[in-house]
């Protein structure tokens, strides 16, 4: 049964999606490894230049200083915005664990803003929050100044990373709620006849049988917030400034828009890598605590 | 005693319910302000951005919305939705005997096989299209649907694939060994009696592979272009809405006509989208 035909079949049937997979993932990221190399303009009829490590040392030095606001904005977000979206969601999943028509109905709201496009999120936010949006004008109709929600640098970075929460939130509790559905119902209990409080409970029983969920949410927060475009788009568009613009944003609106391929290519290898390493340090510095939730269960 | 334990365990589920209503306003409240004021003229919505007046509510302005040849309402839904059907089509069908091949082969090349697959999940989808716009370019299918549906269907391959491989491991393997042994060809074991019963994990795929290609913008602007006669409804909205972010007789009602068809979809199959969700993360 396991003759030469059968692996010669066997082998076959990978190759339909290898080959959609390597021609359009696989090569490109070819493509873009060999085009960090280079300087061109992708224009077909002139060849890529070859520089060697000229657009790493740009990145790296940022001659024209453009560069570096968008990684520490990136930074931020990444940091900030996984640390709110996780513990929003969290403390949510608590709130919304027993399932009643009523939570199931919290749930589903909470959750919408997910399958709404992160552009149409953006739009929609920068029509409330913006100079002459909706918040504003309820201020001034109040007779109180208003706020620089997207016009002021450092109000338009915490904005955008509220309305990322917001439009996020929902998926990092519905993780929590299924990982709050593999806590050990008696453990719980037997923690609570013997006297334990409800902190107590939950910094002993449950926060250590979340262990898993958590390094799935971290992750799973962490790669999405380091790729933040869309909703700065509609946001704010980078703006003040160059205040919101983040390392997607510098990628595809400033470096590509402006024809910098092997720049654009070297950036994005720098984002791809850094999110590969991120990913594992944080699944390998979880990997003590999911012992501890095993140990549990 | 237990009177005033009953009563505090009451008073906690009070404030608890109360705390749940709250958020719950707070997070529609952005939705009510597209949806009342995609009804008032511009002067009404900047004098009372959440007040609605049932004397001055006009769907004029929702009308001029949906005739906007920015933003072509009812072939952005076709084109956006054909997008959400092939790119599952060929996601899901490239991805279906890949993962049976390397879930019933457990030799080192095809764990290898699945990690090189899996490793895709790492790369952004909207970063690594700079690249693969030149591939596209080569193989002449830039700013074509194909070209476009064959991209949006690679990103989703390594999701798809993992969760089917993982799915199909838990398949008791003599389901499939039987029908061989009776002469069933590796294509008819495959379809005929491994694919019916990988129904929830195929539905699990379907709607999250659907919920990004029907969210996707960046992958249609780019490889369509932004001259290009199919419009998504993302690029549609893009196209209708951003040199006029100040003008909300165009921002609400275009945002409007944008969002309800995805929200009633979601309000039907909620369940099915979040219970969904959970499942592949945890076979994530």
């Amino acid at each position: 049964m396991l003759g030469r035909r059968g692996a010669l079949g066997r082998g076959l049937m990978t190759v339909p999606a290898a080959l959609v997979y390597i021609g359009l993932m696989v090569v490109p990221v070819g493509y873009a490894v060999y085009y960090s190399f280079t300087e061109y303009n992708g224009i077909p009829t002139q060849a890529p230049e070859w520089v060697g490590l000229e657009n790493y040392t740009r990145i790296f030095t940022d001659p024209t200083g453009d560069m570096h606001s968008s990684l520490w904005v990136t930074g931020v977000i990444a940091v900030v915005g996984a640390f709110g979206v996780n513990v929003i969601a969290l403390g949510l999943a608590l709130l919304l664990r027993r399932t009643t028509p009523f939570t199931a109905f919290a749930r589903a709201v909470m959750f919408y803003p997910h399958v709404l496009s992160a552009l149409i999120v953006g739009f929609l936010w920068q029509a409330i929050l913006g100079p002459q949006g909706a918040v504003n004008n309820l201020l001034t109709g109040s007779g109180r100044s208003t706020l620089p929600f997207l016009s002021d640098p450092d109000w338009a970075l915490a904005t955008m990373i509220a309305v990322i929460v917001w439009a996020q939130l929902g998926v990092q509790l519905v993780l929590y709620l299924a990982g709050l559905q593999a806590v050990p119902a008696d453990l719980q209990e037997a923690a609570t006849l013997d006297g334990a409080g409800r902190v107590q409970v939950f910094q002993h029983v449950t926060w250590p049988a979340l262990a898993p969920t958590v390094t799935v949410t971290i992750v799973t927060s962490v790669l999405s917030l380091l790729k933040v475009y869309e909703v700065v788009l509609g946001l704010t568009n980078g703006g003040p400034g160059d205040a919101t613009q983040t390392w997607a944003y510098e990628i595809l609106a400033v470096s590509f828009a402006n024809n910098k391929v092997g720049l654009a290519c070297a950036q994005a290898m720098l984002l791809i890598v850094v999110a590969g390493i991120l990913s594992f340090t944080i699944i390998a510095l979880r990997r003590r605590a999911e012992e501890g939730a095993e140990a549990l269960s | 005693m237990s009177l005033s334990g009953s009563r505090s365990a009451r008073t906690r589920t009070t404030l608890r319910n109360g705390a749940i209503a709250v958020l719950s306003v707070a997070m529609l409240v952005p939705l009510y302000i597209v949806v009342v004021n995609a009804f008032k003229p511009q002067q009404e919505i900047l004098l009372s951005p959440l007040g609605f007046d049932p004397a001055t509510a006009t769907t004029q302005f929702l009308q001029d919305a949906w005739t906007n040849p920015n933003f072509p309402v009812v072939s952005g839904y076709a084109v956006t939705l054909f997008l959400v059907v092939a790119c599952n089509v060929v996601a899901i069908g490239v991805s279906v005997p890949t993962a049976y091949v390397i879930a019933r082969t457990p030799t080192v090349l095809f764990r290898v096989l699945l990690m090189f697959f899996v490793a895709g999940m790492f790369i952004p989808a909207q970063i690594i299209l700079v690249p693969a716009i030149f591939v596209l370019k080569a193989l002449h299918l830039m700013g074509t649907l194909p070209g476009l549906v064959l991209f949006m269907s690679s990103t989703m391959i390594p999701f798809t694939l993992f969760i089917f491989t993982g799915y199909i491991r838990m398949l008791p393997r003599s389901l499939d060994e039987a029908a061989a042994i009776d002469g069933a060809s590796q294509q008819r074991v495959l379809w005929r009696i491994v694919f019916p019963l990988m129904k929830p994990i195929v539905a699990t795929a379907f709607i999250l592979n659907a919920l990004s290609a029907w969210n996707d913008f960046v992958s249609p602007q780019l490889i369509l272009g932004p001259g290009s006669s199919f419009r998504t409804i993302t690029t549609g909205v893009y196209a209708a809405v951003s040199s006029y972010t100040t003008n909300y007789e165009i921002v609400f009602p275009t945002l409007l006509l944008a969002v309800v068809p995805i929200l009633l979809i979601f309000v039907l199959m909620q369940r099915h989208v979040m219970s969904g969700l959970s499942a592949g993360a945890v076979k994530g």
